[in-house]
């Protein structure tokens, strides 16, 4: 019994050495008893192709100017609406949820929202409901903790279609919120 | 001497044939009125014809007519082409051709000019380049217009024929202002939209603005002084205000970034559309364009404002019962009415300066057709029948024309019609693109 005790004490002492051993600064490398210790010298090799040591891998700006550039473009993405409505579709909702993720991820975006209508109505008039679109958006996103600062909005009516038909098709293509980025 | 006979003969049954077209032809035109002479109520149910001749031109003084006389002749003839009332009849197709000897009214046979139904005419007396020009009235001879205009060169030749047909058309109809009252419109260019402004004859075009961008809805004040327009900029809207004076434009902007479909009160101060609460409202402005009280105001899109003469009644374009209606404010009292309930889509209201007729465009099996709603009847009357769309109508100065955009000839350009939907006449404005018509109603003379 008393033997038993001594040699669980020896194993959870020795246990708690080799754990504050490699807690240590310095590390000593434990080798099983009787193997064999196998040196790996990696060398150099001229592969033809190799790109000189500087650019080897995007530096972190670099990476970040990446992620941004691609959060700027993502953001361009166009929402589409039914006619004479301003309603924002479920998956208006998920694209714009999207923009407020990426807005709040890079804090110097600024971005102007713009409105647009189909040919089918008239002038004064479309230029509001191309204000309610735009103005949908904006909400939308401000709901979502988007500060209103960065975001303004501008209504082009029935101007700069995106499919210049007459067509039920064109028509939908124009009834839209486009979106543009600033840094 | 058989030829001679045969000519005499070919003669008797040509006149007795011209007698017989001259007659048939006149049959569903008015003449004059015995008595009272000739008028024309253009503010009637609808008016009928009067054949009117204009008499070649002739020397005064024996020297050879200037080149002036031709163009100034072209000119009216123009002018009178817009008058839906007027049938010239052309000096030829009188018996015995052309009645005159001199520009006076006692150098003038009236008898084939009675005979063919004529009710007016008009002589031009020329001497080097001053002008007498003068208008009869063949039933009682009566002289309706007389005026000179001296020294005419080139340039001037056009003017002097819209102040001529001016007259003319005040000795007719009681009111002026027609040739000398200025159109503003929105012309397509490659940098976008611009104003323009242009007579309603075609002639004198010029471009207001150079913005650049896109530029819409102008509206001249009640002095014909200063237009206003919305510009769309890359980031928001703004108010444009054009200065006929010095050819100079100021921009405003607003908070809401929204600016739609401005007009001109009688004082100066604006109506226009903001956002400023996060929804476009038709807001006052005063000279300074500082935002005065709320116009027009719901839960929805409130736009395009339009005023009589004297500012006392509000035409505007609401979608608080669902779809775009026409409604009126009565400035006075603030009461609001629904002026339309047929249709779906009714916009661009423009009311008469008189405040008794709205003008407006609605939308009908996919297009858009001019309708006028008398305010006093609540009759309303489809004016235009397209093809195309027919939009944007505008009231001119006596409250008779009404000029609109269509895009009947496959590209929108701007028409003139009347209240009681006399065939369509284009205003000429070369290869332009040209749309949204306001009329300066400076020049209103009651």
């Amino acid at each position: 019994m008393t033997a038993k005790r001594m040699l669980i004490m020896v194993l959870v002492l020795s246990v708690t050495a080799a754990l504050l051993a490699g807690c240590g600064k310095k590390r000593t490398e434990t080798m099983p008893p009787g193997a064999t210790k196998v040196e790996v010298v990696e060398e150099p090799v001229d592969w033809g192709e190799q790109q000189p040591a500087q650019q080897q891998g995007p530096t972190e700006e670099e990476l970040l100017a990446q992620r941004k550039a691609k959060a700027v473009q993502d953001l361009t993405e166009i929402i589409f609406f039914a006619f004479d409505s301003n309603e924002l579709t479920p998956e208006s909702r998920d694209i714009l949820q999207s923009k407020a993720d990426v807005l709040k991820q890079f804090r110097d975006l600024t971005m102007v929202i713009e409105g647009y209508c189909d040919e089918r109505g008239t002038v004064e008039y479309n230029l509001a409901l191309g204000e309610r679109r735009a103005r949908a958006a904006y909400d939308y996103l401000v709901i979502l903790g988007v500060s209103p600062d960065r975001l303004s909005i501008v209504s082009f009516g029935e101007e700069n279609p995106l499919d210049p038909g007459s067509n039920e098709q064109a028509w939908a293509k124009n009834r839209r919120d486009q979106f543009r980025v600033f840094q | 001497m058989k030829q001679t006979k045969q000519n005499y003969m070919r003669g008797c049954c040509l006149a007795v044939l011209m007698l017989l077209v001259n007659f048939y032809a006149a049959l569903p035109m008015a003449h004059a009125q015995a008595g009272t002479g000739v008028s024309v109520d253009i503010f009637g149910p609808g008016q009928s014809k009067l054949n009117l001749v204009i008499l070649p031109p002739r020397s005064l003084d024996g020297n050879p007519l200037p080149e002036l006389a031709a163009d100034f002749e072209q000119a009216v003839r123009q002018d009178l082409s817009f008058l839906p009332f007027i049938e010239l009849v052309d000096v030829g197709s009188l018996l015995g051709g052309d009645p005159s000897t001199g520009v006076k009214i006692e150098e003038i046979d009236l008898k084939p000019l009675r005979l063919a139904k004529v009710d007016m005419i008009i002589t031009m007396g020329w001497q080097d380049n001053d002008l007498q020009g003068r208008a009869y009235d063949t039933l009682s001879g009566r002289r309706l217009v007389g005026k000179a205009y001296p020294g005419l060169d080139k340039p001037k030749a056009p003017l002097a024929a819209d102040a001529f047909c001016g007259a003319f058309m005040r000795a007719l109809t009681g009111r002026s202002g027609f040739f000398n009252s200025d159109l503003a419109f929105v012309g397509k260019v490659s940098t976008g939209r611009e104003i323009f402004t242009v007579s309603p004859q075609g002639r004198d075009m010029k471009q207001a603005t150079r913005q650049g961008g896109i530029n819409l809805s102008p509206e001249w004040d009640n002095e014909g002084r200063r237009i206003v327009f919305t510009h769309v900029g890359e980031k928001s809207h703004s108010l444009g205000i054009w200065d006929k004076n010095t050819g100079k434009t100021r921009m405003r902007s607003f908070p809401g970034y929204t600016v739609i479909g401005p007009d001109f009160l009688p004082d100066g101060d604006m109506a226009v559309t903001l956002s400023i609460k996060g929804r476009p409202d038709i807001y006052r402005l005063n000279r300074a364009f500082q935002v005065q009280e709320t116009l027009a105001s719901s839960r929805s899109i409130d736009v395009s404002p339009s005023f009589d003469h004297n500012g006392v009644r509000m035409a505007f374009v609401s979608d608080r019962r669902g779809n775009p209606h026409i409604f009126l404010k009565e400035m006075l009292t603030g009461e609001v009415r629904r002026v339309t309930y047929d249709g779906k889509y009714n916009t661009s209201p423009c009311l008469s300066p008189d405040g008794r007729y709205v003008a407006f465009s609605r939308q009908m099996n996919g297009n858009h057709r001019i309708f006028v709603h008398d305010l006093m009847t609540g009759q309303e009357r489809q004016i235009t029948f397209g093809p195309g769309n027919d939009e944007e109508p505008a009231f001119g100065p006596d409250g008779y024309f009404i000029a609109f955009s269509s895009s009947r000839s496959g590209k929108y350009q701007i028409y003139l019609t009347t209240r009681h939907a006399d065939e369509p006449k284009l205003v000429p404005t070369g290869n332009l693109e040209a749309t949204a018509p306001s009329w300066d109603t400076s020049r209103i003379r009651y």
